[in-house]
C-alpha cells in the first residue's frame, strides 16, 4: 500500500505539514477559510521534540491488523478499500478506548464539522482521501521541503520501528519544556489549531 | 473438524473469525443464550443516554453469520457440557456435539445479597434486555440510586442524568473509581460529576431496599440513611457465567482456570474472556479483570490454539477508559502497587485539568493514570506490555506540550 512514509532524521520541526494538514480537514480547504470556521479544524498529525533529531513527526501507520480497530466498541474503525484504517464520525462515540490500544499514541479528539451534532470524536490521518482521488499527495507531504515526509511504498516491517518510536516520544514527553519545536513565524491562528 | 463456542460476544467472535483464518473448512457453530445478533455491550449506557441509537450497536453485518460461514444457534442456552461425550446439551433438549469447545460464556453482574432485591424497579446493566426493561421503568426526573462507582456505575450514572434523572451514586470505597485510580484523579472526577448535578456518596454500605407495594422506594445505608429512589441499579462489580459447568469439573469460584494457552485441561476444552481467571501481565499473579480489549485479544489466541496453533498469552494488562462529556481518564497497569521498590512520579497541570501519574519499578514502568489529556496513553500501554526499559530517568517533566 501507498502511504505516507516518515523520516524523522530530515525533519526541522517546522510545522507546516501540521497547518497543511488541519486545512486540508477543514469544511473550506482553504487557510483563510480553515481560521474562521466554527469548528477549528485539527491538525492529525504531531512533531514531538526529539533528543537525536531536532524533532520528529508521528502520525497513523495504518496498520495491519489495526490495534486501534480491534478494541473499538461502537465498530467505528474499518479498513477501507484502498487499505487505510479509517474512523466513522457518524458511529465513533469519543470513549476513548483507541487511544489505549494505539501504540503510537496518533490519536486525538476534538469536535469535527463532519460529526453528528458537530461533537468531539475520534482524529486521525485518513491520508486525504480526497487528494488521492485526483491523483494529488497527501497534504502533508506537498507542504514538507526538507523531505521528512514522503509519499511511497511501506519497506520495512513497522512493529521494531514502532518500539523505537515508542521510547523515543516517551523519552519527549518527560523532555523539559524548551526542546519544543517553535511554531512557525507569522501564523497567528497557530495558536488556536495547535491548543 | 467440529468447533462449538458458548458465547456470541467480544471474546467468542474473535475466536470464532481467527478460527476460520487458520481453518477454512471447520464446521463453526455458535451457542448464545441472547436472541439478537451481537450487539456491543459497552454502548447499553450510550443507548440509555440516548446518545447511541438501537441501530448503531450491532457489532456486525446483517449477513454476518453467513458471510463466515458460522451456524448461529440464538436463543439457546447451554445447560451442560459433558466432556466424555464431548458434547454440549442445550435447555431445549438438543445435543451439540464437537472436536473443540470454547467457553466464552462472558459475566454477569452481582448483587450485594441484601434484603429487598428482588422489588420491581432493582436492575443492573448487562444485557440488551436489561436496558429494555430499564428504560421502560424511567419517567423523566425520576429519582434514581446507582450503586458502585466503578466504570460501568459511573457511565450508567451520566447517562441516567444525561436523560433528566436525579441520579445519587453510592460507593462503598472511600472514592470513586476505588482500585483503579488514585484520591487526586478521583478527585477531579468527583468535581466532574458534583457539575453534572450527580450527587455521590462514598463510604456507604447499602444493607437493604425499601419497598412499598412491591415497588423499590429507596436504598437503605448502614449509617441509617435511606437514599430515595424509584429505581436501583446495582453495578457492583460481575460474576463468570460458569454454572452450567458446575459438573464438568472445569470451572472453580473465581471463573474457568486456564493454562497459557488458554487450555482448561481438557486437550480439546478452551476457555476466553471475561469467565476465564485471569493473570495479571505485569504480576503474574491471578487477576479478575473483566474488559473488552482482553476478551478480544483471548478469543484469538484461543482460538488459534483450537485451530492448531500454539500461541501464548502472556496475560492481561488492566486497562479502562472512561471518557464523559469531553472528560477524560485512562488508567492501568498497577495503580497501587504494593511493593515498596515502586516508584510514582506525578504532575497536575490545574489550569488545564491535567493530571499525570506514572508507576515505575526496576526502571520499567508498571502503571499509569492520564487525566485530561489522554492521547498518548497507547504509548505507555506499549511500553508496559512490552516491558521496554523505560530508557530516560525519571524527571517529572514537563505535561503535553
Ligand atoms: C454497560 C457496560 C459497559 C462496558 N464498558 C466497557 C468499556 O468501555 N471498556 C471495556 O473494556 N469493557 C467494558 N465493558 C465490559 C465488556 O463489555 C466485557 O468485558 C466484554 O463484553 C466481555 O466479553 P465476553 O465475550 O467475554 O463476554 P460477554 O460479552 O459477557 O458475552 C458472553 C455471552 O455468552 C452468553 N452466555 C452465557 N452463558 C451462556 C449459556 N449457558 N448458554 C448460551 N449462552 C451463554 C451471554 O448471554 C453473552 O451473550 C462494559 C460492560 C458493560 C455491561
Ligand atoms: S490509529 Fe494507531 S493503531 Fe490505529 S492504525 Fe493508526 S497507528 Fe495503527
Ligand atoms: S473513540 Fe471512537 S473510534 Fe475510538 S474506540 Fe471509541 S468509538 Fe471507536
Amino acid at each position: 500500500m501507498k502511504t505516507v512514509i516518515v523520516r524523522p532524521e530530515r525533519c526541522v520541526g517546522c510545522l507546516q505539514c501540521r497547518l497543511a494538514c488541519a486545512v486540508e480537514h477543514s469544511r473550506t480547504k482553504n487557510l483563510a477559510g480553515a481560521i474562521s470556521e466554527q469548528v477549528t479544524p485539527r491538525p492529525r498529525l504531531r512533531i514531538y521534540p526529539g533528543r537525536q533529531h531536532l524533532a520528529f513527526p508521528n502520525k497513523c501507520r495504518h496498520c495491519e491488523p489495526a490495534p486501534c480497530q480491534q478494541v473499538c466498541i461502537a465498530g467505528a474503525i474499518s479498513r477501507t478499500p484502498r487499505s487505510t484504517v479509517d474512523i466513522d464520525p457518524a458511529k465513533c462515540i469519543n470513549c476513548a478506548m483507541c487511544a489505549m490500544a494505539c501504540p503510537f499514541g496518533v490519536l486525538t479528539y476534538a469536535p469535527l464539522y463532519l460529526a453528528p451534532d458537530k461533537r468531539a470524536v475520534a482524529l486521525k490521518c485518513d491520508q486525504c482521501p480526497e487528494r488521492e482521488a485526483v491523483g494529488r499527495k497527501p497534504a502533508c507531504v506537498e507542504a514538507c521541503k526538507v523531505g521528512a515526509l514522503t509519499y511511497g511504498e511501506w519497506q520495512e516491517a513497522q512493529e521494531h520501528k514502532g518500539w523505537a518510536l515508542a521510547q523515543a516520544v516517551f523519552a519527549s514527553l518527560q523532555a523539559p519544556p524548551e526542546t519544543e519545536p517553535a511554531p512557525p513565524p507569522g501564523i497567528r491562528l497557530w495558536r488556536r489549531i495547535n491548543s | 473438524m467440529r468447533y462449538l463456542i458458548i458465547g456470541a460476544s467480544a471474546a467468542g467472535l474473535a475466536a470464532a473469525e481467527t478460527i476460520r483464518q487458520w481453518d477454512p473448512r471447520g464446521a463453526v457453530t455458535v451457542v448464545s443464550d441472547e436472541p439478537h445478533p451481537p450487539y456491543s455491550r459497552p454502548l447499553l449506557t450510550y443507548l440509555l443516554s440516548g446518545e447511541v441509537s438501537l441501530e448503531k450497536i450491532w457489532l456486525k453485518a446483517a449477513d454476518y453469520f453467513q458471510e463466515w460461514g458460522f451456524e448461529a444457534l440464538l436463543g439457546e442456552q447451554v445447560v451442560q457440557v459433558a466432556p466424555e461425550e464431548r458434547e454440549v446439551r442445550l435447555r431445549s433438549g438438543r445435543a451439540c456435539p464437537y472436536d473443540r469447545l470454547l467457553i466464552a460464556s462472558g459475566a454477569r453482574p452481582r448483587l450485594p445479597g441484601i434484603p429487598g432485591e428482588d422489588l420491581e424497579g432493582v436492575f443492573t446493566l448487562r444485557t440488551l434486555a436489561d436496558w429494555r426493561r430499564l428504560d421502560a421503568a424511567l419517567p423523566e426526573g425520576a429519582e434514581v440510586v446507582v450503586a458502585g462507582a466503578g466504570p460501568v456505575g459511573l457511565k450508567a450514572a451520566e447517562a441516567l442524568a444525561r436523560r433528566g434523572c436525579r441520579v445519587a451514586l453510592a460507593e462503598l470505597e472511600s472514592q470513586v473509581l476505588p482500585r483503579l485510580v488514585d484520591t487526586q484523579a478521583a478527585a477531579m472526577l468527583g468535581n466532574a460529576l458534583l457539575e453534572w448535578g450527580i450527587e455521590v456518596y462514598c463510604d456507604t454500605k447499602p444493607i437493604g431496599l425499601a419497598g412499598y407495594k412491591g415497588r423499590v422506594r429507596a436504598l437503605a445505608l448502614a449509617d441509617g440513611r435511606e437514599l430515595p429512589a424509584q429505581a436501583v441499579l446495582f453495578a457492583i462489580g460481575v460474576t463468570p457465567n460458569t454454572e452450567f459447568l458446575a459438573d464438568s469439573g472445569l470451572a472453580a469460584a473465581g471463573g474457568v482456570p486456564v493454562d497459557a494457552r488458554l487450555n482448561t485441561g481438557l486437550p480439546e476444552i478452551y476457555a476466553a474472556g471475561d469467565c476465564v481467571q485471569g493473570v495479571n501481565l505485569l504480576t503474574g499473579q491471578p487477576a479478575y479483570v473483566p474488559i473488552w480489549p482482553a476478551a478480544v485479544e483471548q478469543g484469538k489466541i484461543a482460538g488459534a490454539n483450537m485451530a492448531g496453533a500454539n500461541r501464548r498469552y502472556p496475560g492481561l494488562l488492566p486497562q479502562n477508559s472512561i471518557s464523559l462529556r469531553g472528560f477524560k481518564i485512562i488508567t492501568g497497569g498497577l495503580v497501587q502497587p504494593e511493593a515498596e521498590d515502586v516508584e510514582i512520579v506525578s504532575e497536575l497541570d490545574r489550569r488545564r485539568g491535567h493530571y499525570r501519574r506514572l508507576a515505575y519499578r526496576e526502571g520499567r514502568l508498571v502503571g499509569l493514570t492520564l487525566v485530561g489529556a489522554v492521547a498518548d496513553a497507547g504509548i505507555y500501554f506499549h511500553l508496559m506490555s512490552q516491558q521496554l526499559p523505560a530508557a530516560e530517568p525519571v524527571t517529572p517533566g514537563r505535561l503535553w506540550g
